[in-house]
């Protein structure tokens, strides 16, 4: 007779070594597990809830990939992907660019709580983990390959991680940070919590919904599939915080605070832009700024207050960057859209800068009176006045441009000297982030740091754009070719 | 005579770039190179346009100083944060 799963489960996953010829310090490292000899014990506690055996694991992921390949199938017979919106399309063009390899940095992470993770129970975890993200980058290719042959971008899902285009270089930047340079600790807070169990409802949820309402069904499949995964490996965070509580408060409340602004930065130029601006107005569910509050901002403040923790000391500069941040990176990336591998909707239409204003009561003032400067330049035929001709300047911590963290009247110097080098950063927190761990930051080379040291020439912005890879085929530009503009011109004639 | 990178961040924008500055510029010219970044391009330009000036920390530095004067002075590094603002609105707050 077969045992039932609760029947051996726990021996099963408590499966353990005891070291008779090495040190336990040597075997598990406390650089590669954050654990140090003096709280080895604690982590005995660690403890997760979903008691999935191998077994179950491989017959669920079938089921999901059954169904994922079956819409792919259906959706590629009908020609749904020529029929979608142009605003829409480049928001599956982004996601892929950005996310495929992160998925496959994930891979690498999840195999270090395999190998160095500081309980049996969680490096039996990290298996499933790691089979969830090579799925997902898997999943990711095979998507973007059947798109190529209508369009040349998709080929970045694969590309954009081998380039220096300067938005891959941020995302890269807080990746390595967070996967493939933290220990087990430090992963399991900045990147289950605080990006999989939260930041990645905006991509995998939010997206999912926007992404159906516009019709591209296969691509909404897909992100759904994935989100099921992201919800139960993600939980390692719980319990490893749970451990860190006992035995080091403090390093667990900086670790959040810094990738919870980290996260917030990253995903306003993931997720922002494609919410309120390039999905097509009749198609929005929700804003950027309502889902923030609704899926992460309240799930966050639920675990701090859950586990004893305070608010970070900058939560009112957090939640007036969520009335901004995202629309100053949007009018950037759309000016410097040549630097772009997407092609972006400017999203200004009178339509849907009511519907923006409904949204966010300051951004007419904040933005719309830069957008109107643009306008006017486009109605005037000065397409040329709308385009960069040099690079913005750039964060050292999130490598994002400076002044695209909060509104233009926000705006001031935040530099600081270390080692003999000034330090930009885009605001006051930012440059907290990089006071807690200096030597962390400190050696990185922003994209403009490669632009002075010589290493982009010709020194200009043609060089920049070669040294980044773009070539003609896929550099961003207008995705309607300036059509949202003639309201304008229309109601200056009436 | 060298360049020397700058922050140049023109008051109003939301926005500050790299500008590239000769240790000959006068503050004169610095202002022109960070102005011509912003103004007609996000910023509008006054329809009586009152001329720029370059403020260091709060400060505003004589348009006829020499940039490179500046640096030796102040010892400075790099990517320092230089602000333009239009001349007639010296006292009004972004």
């Amino acid at each position: 007779m077969l045992l039932n799963r609760d029947d051996w489960y726990d021996t099963s996953r408590d499966l353990d070594w005891t070291f008779t010829y090495v040190e336990a310090s040597d075997a598990f490292p406390a650089r590669w597990s954050g654990v140090g000899a003096e709280s080895a014990d604690a982590w005995q506690a660690w403890d997760e809830p979903f008691r999935v055996s191998y077994r179950d694991y491989v017959r669920i992921q079938r089921e999901k990939e059954s169904g994922v390949k079956a819409v792919r199938s259906a959706m590629m017979r009908a020609g749904v992907y020529e029929k979608l919106d142009a605003g829409h399309v480049a928001a599956s063009h982004l996601h892929m660019g950005t996310t495929c390899m992160v998925e496959q940095m994930a891979v690498t992470m999840q195999s270090r709580f395999c190998r160095f993770a500081p309980s049996p129970r969680w490096r039996n975890l990290g298996v499933f983990g790691m089979l969830d993200e090579t799925r997902h980058a898997q999943l990711d290719l095979l998507f973007s390959h059947d798109l190529l042959k209508f369009d040349p971008r998709f080929d970045w899902a694969q590309k954009a991680f081998h380039t220096n285009e300067w938005g891959v270089l941020a995302v890269k930047n807080f990746f390595d940070d967070i996967m493939l340079s933290a220990d087990c600790v430090e992963a399991s807070l900045a990147a289950s919590l605080t990006v999989e169990h939260g930041f990645t409802n905006i991509q995998f949820v939010a997206l999912a919904a926007d992404a159906m309402a516009a019709g591209d069904v296969n691509w909404s499949n897909l992100l759904s599939s994935i989100q099921t995964d992201e919800a139960r490996h993600a939980q390692v965070g719980f319990p490893t915080l749970a451990v860190l509580m006992e035995t080091d408060p403090a390093r667990a409340q900086t670790s959040l605070d810094v990738a919870f602004w980290r996260s917030t930065r990253l995903f306003q130029v993931l997720t922002g832009p494609a919410m309120d601006y390039y999905t097509p107005l009749d198609q929005r569910k929700m804003s950027f700024k309502e889902f923030m509050l609704e899926w992460i901002v309240n799930h966050h403040e639920r675990i701090l207050e859950d586990y004893g923790l305070k608010k970070p000391w900058y939560w009112d500069q957090f939640m007036h960057s969520l009335e901004n941040g995202h629309h100053a990176l949007h009018i950037g990336t759309w000016y410097w859209r040549p630097t772009l591998f997407w092609k972006p909707n400017a999203g200004v239409s009178k339509d849907e800068r009511e519907w923006l204003r409904e949204k966010y009561p300051t951004w007419e003032d904040n933005w719309g009176v830069m957008w109107d400067e643009i306008i006017k330049n486009v109605n005037d035929d000065r397409i040329q006045d709308t385009l960069p001709v040099t690079l913005p300047s750039l964060c050292n911590l999130t490598q994002l441009p400076i002044g695209s963290a909060m509104s233009r009247h926000d705006l001031e110097p935040h530099q600081l000297v270390y080692k003999e080098r000034l330090y930009s950063f885009d605001s006051e927190i930012s440059q907290w982030c990089f006071e807690q761990d200096p030597e962390r930051y400190a050696g990185h080379r922003s994209f403009v740091d490669r632009f002075i040291g010589g290493e982009i020439l010709p020194p200009d912005l043609g060089g920049a754009l070669a040294y980044m890879g773009l070539t003609p085929d896929v550099m961003g530009d207008d995705a309607y070719g300036y059509a949202w503009a003639k309201d304008y011109v229309t109601a200056e004639a009436g | 005579m060298a360049l020397f990178p700058i922050t140049g961040r023109f008051v109003g924008d939301f926005i500050p770039h790299l500008v590239a500055v000769d240790t000959d510029d006068t503050m004169a010219d610095v202002a022109e190179k960070v102005a011509t970044l912003s103004v007609g391009h996000r910023v509008p330009m006054p329809t009586d346009p009152p001329g720029y000036e370059v403020l260091l920390d709060d400060v505003v530095i004589p348009e006829s100083t020499v940039f490179g004067a500046v640096v030796a002075e102040h010892d400075l590094m790099p990517l320092q944060w230089f602000d333009v603002r239009f001349r007639e609105r010296a006292s009004v707050a972004t």
